[in-house]
């Protein structure tokens, strides 16, 4: 079993983006200023990735207003709509407004992705998982719910297969909708059809589903239907032990940084949970991450929280024996 | 309080004057603030008009007139801005306070913080967490109060964010640290009681106290947290009466853009609670009625006062006075008593111009007077 440590969400904003961001909507600066300074800011997050090894590379999506925004602002058919909750949490995302069976527009999502072409190390794309889109957008095309989120299954694995041709190999699915409220009969098919489309499109690079904001026992047997390569848990939700086993020859995801707390994890508990966890259900692969966002936290502590994963990645290879 | 039906309230925040932010930074007025302060003095004059001090901030010795005065003139206005709309209830429209979170916290022990956590787009809040025993410092709000209750010719309501709302929208480091072994689900949810009744006992009920000593009476107690964790709807009224406990005075508890249906029936827990002021308007669209929700108390039993919020404070149109009665109306049909109704805004208007919060305020009032005149005919 190979043990992965990963940034597996948008990470928070510096202090300085947030006073420039800030200042960006006050006037007191400009665009050219603000996006210079997300590239660098960028190119430090790829650093603490490196630094910590974390792979494959994200770059935090700092530019992100939501999981949605790109989406909403560059295909065609969607508005962007009004502020709404996110999830239970303090956070606000503004719900896109579909009006019309949506369209890709080639290149739009690539250009929002934060790793630039000559980036060292494999790269991963996080986008918004099928079923979370279709279930969080105010849908007005007239499509059913199910239409919807296989349609969006088949757009976003064209975008999969453009970012593989830009040196994407791993491509994450933020669902946290499938387990705070998970889907059933019709929709439930929907979403297992759209993640074929989506591992298809794949060509054998990785595809994770990541589950959050709620208990995956709640839709454990949908998951282990899902033809991907590994789906994540937040374990600080979800009682990865009273599991029943998942799917041989398949990945395990792991959130164990909580970021709705800034007390950092104990990694040898980490370590300790995650064996346990990993004879329960022998992944070939175990991911190990953060469960929900973390930018649910500001920067200094969210970076003080992976700075444990090392720790626990090496506890882990050692007690598997892995090299 | 008052013995007609349908009295009035407000709610929240109010905009800050811009002649406040210039003033209070030390900034010379511009020729748009200095306008806004004559239109507004002439209108309802909370600064006399020889005052001498009000002749060098307005002529161009502004920077001289500090800090202090130039805050007290704003919640004179706000309260007389307030006042003059016709409400029995009234406030300064918070024109001291920057938000509801930061300030509150910043008068506690036990808090550090961490750094900027973002709302949405590029709008960011400070983050403090938890990290030791919660204690106060000191009573807060007092002398803010003071300066009210000695100013206001209607009855003062004072806003306090309550305990929930300040230990959810903070990381429980502290308590969540008393407990051993893997943080999951319950080990989170025992730890956040601890955390919100600790700050409710500890800080928010010696402040509720200090400010009755003080003569406050009427005191709405802020928890726009309450619907973000609906299965902690117990919480929020357990920490509603340990901040409450023991202490004599009329507690409201106002609750926003929250979907209320699964704080049912947890939430009526809150047993020092005699008002329920909450935003209905805003949910109240062509084809939708916002006042349904109000069955819920019906369903449950409750015969508590409701504030109802009847202006939507995140739209600049100014509701009618007819539409403004229609709501008030629709509420008496569900509940079945006009004596359990004060009518408020949703919110505080803090995000609409003053022109048109004061409109929207106006016709509040009117609207008011058209239900009261429609109930009495039916009545009669």
């Amino acid at each position: 079993m190979q043990a992965i440590t990963s940034l597996t969400s948008a990470f928070p904003r510096s202090e300085a983006l947030v006073e420039a961001t800030r200042d960006l909507d006050r006037g007191r600066t400009t665009p050219e200023a603000v996006q210079e300074l997300y590239l660098r800011t960028e190119a430090e997050v790829a650093r603490l990735e490196e630094r910590l090894g974390l792979q494959p590379r994200t770059g935090g999506y700092l530019r992100w207003q939501d999981l949605f925004r790109p989406f909403a602002e560059s295909w065609e058919g969607f508005t962007v709509g009004p502020l709404t909750r996110w999830f239970e949490t303090n956070q606000f995302y503004r719900q896109p407004i579909l009006h019309a069976p949506p369209a890709r527009v080639a290149g739009a999502i690539a250009s929002w992705l934060p790793l630039p072409p000559g980036a060292s190390g494999p790269r991963k794309a996080i986008l918004p998982g099928p079923y979370t889109f279709a279930g969080l957008l105010d849908n007005r095309s007239g499509e059913t719910s199910e239409a919807l989120t296989h349609r969006l299954g088949r757009l976003l694995a064209e975008e999969v297969q453009e970012l593989r041709a830009a040196g994407y190999s791993a491509f994450q699915f933020q669902e946290p909708l499938l387990v705070y409220r998970p889907p059933e009969g019709a929709r439930a098919e929907a979403v297992v059809a759209a993640y074929q489309a989506l591992t298809t499109a794949a060509g054998g690079g990785t595809v994770a589903v990541w589950t959050y904001f709620g208990d995956a026992q709640n839709v454990w047997p949908l998951l282990n239907r899902l033809p991907v390569s590994l789906v994540g848990v937040d374990l600080s939700e979800t009682d990865a032990l009273a599991l029943a086993p998942a799917p041989e020859r398949r990945g395990l995801g792991l959130g164990v940084i909580d970021p709705r707390t800034s007390l950092v994890e104990d990694p040898a508990e980490v370590v300790r949970l995650a064996r346990s966890i990993a004879e329960r259900h022998h992944p070939t692969t175990l991911w190990i991450g953060s469960g929900a966002p973390l930018d649910l936290l500001p920067w200094e502590p969210a970076t003080r929280k992976l700075h444990g994963l090392p720790a626990v990645r090496q506890g882990i290879d050692a007690a598997s024996g892995a090299r | 309080m008052t013995d007609r039906l349908f009295p009035t309230q407000e709610i929240g925040s109010l905009m800050k004057p811009r002649w406040q932010l210039l003033g209070q930074r030390g900034e010379a007025l511009d020729e748009a603030a200095r306008a806004d302060f004559v239109h507004w003095n002439d209108l309802l004059h909370f600064v006399p008009s020889d005052d001498p001090t009000l002749q060098k901030f307005l002529g161009d010795r502004s920077r001289e007139v500090g800090a202090e005065t130039v805050r007290d003139w704003a919640a004179l206005f706000l309260l007389r801005y307030l006042e003059a709309t016709g409400l029995d209830r009234v406030y300064d429209g918070e024109a001291r306070r920057i938000e509801m979170y930061e300030y509150p916290v910043r008068q506690m022990k036990g808090f550090q913080f961490l750094g900027h956590v973002r709302s949405f787009d590029n709008k960011y809040y400070l983050k403090a967490a938890g990290t030791g025993e919660v204690r106060l410092d000191r009573p807060y709000h007092v002398e803010e109060f003071e300066f009210v209750r000695d100013h206001a010719r209607a009855v003062p309501k004072l806003p306090i964010t309550g305990p929930y709302t300040l230990a959810d929208w903070s990381y429980n480091e502290y308590y969540l640290r008393r407990h051993e072994g893997w943080k999951g689900r319950e080990v989170r949810r025992r730890a956040q009681r601890d955390f919100v009744v600790e700050i409710a006992r500890q800080a928010i009920r010696p402040t509720l106290a200090a400010l009755i000593e003080q003569g406050c009476r009427v005191i709405q107690i802020d928890e726009p947290a309450a619907g973000t964790h609906p299965q902690e709807a117990e919480l929020v009224a357990e920490g509603f009466n340990a901040a409450t406990d023991g202490l004599d005075a009329e507690f409201s508890m106002h609750i926003c853009f929250s979907d209320y249906r699964p704080l049912f029936p947890a939430l009526l827990e809150a047993k020092r609670c005699t008002q329920w002021a909450w935003e209905f308007a805003n949910r109240d669209t062509d084809g939708r009625d916002g006042y349904e929700v109000l069955n819920l108390f019906r369903e449950y039993g409750d015969t508590r006062q409701i504030g109802l919020g009847v202006l939507d404070p995140h739209r600049d149109e100014v509701e009618s006075p007819e539409r403004v009665k229609d709501r008030i109306l629709r509420a008496v049909k569900i509940l079945e008593d006009p004596r359990r109704i004060w009518v408020n805004p949703d919110c505080g208007l803090r995000t609409r111009r003053l022109e048109i919060a004061y409109a929207k305020l106006q016709n509040m009032d009117r609207g008011a007077k058209l239900a009261r005149a429609e109930v009495a005919g039916t009545a009669g």
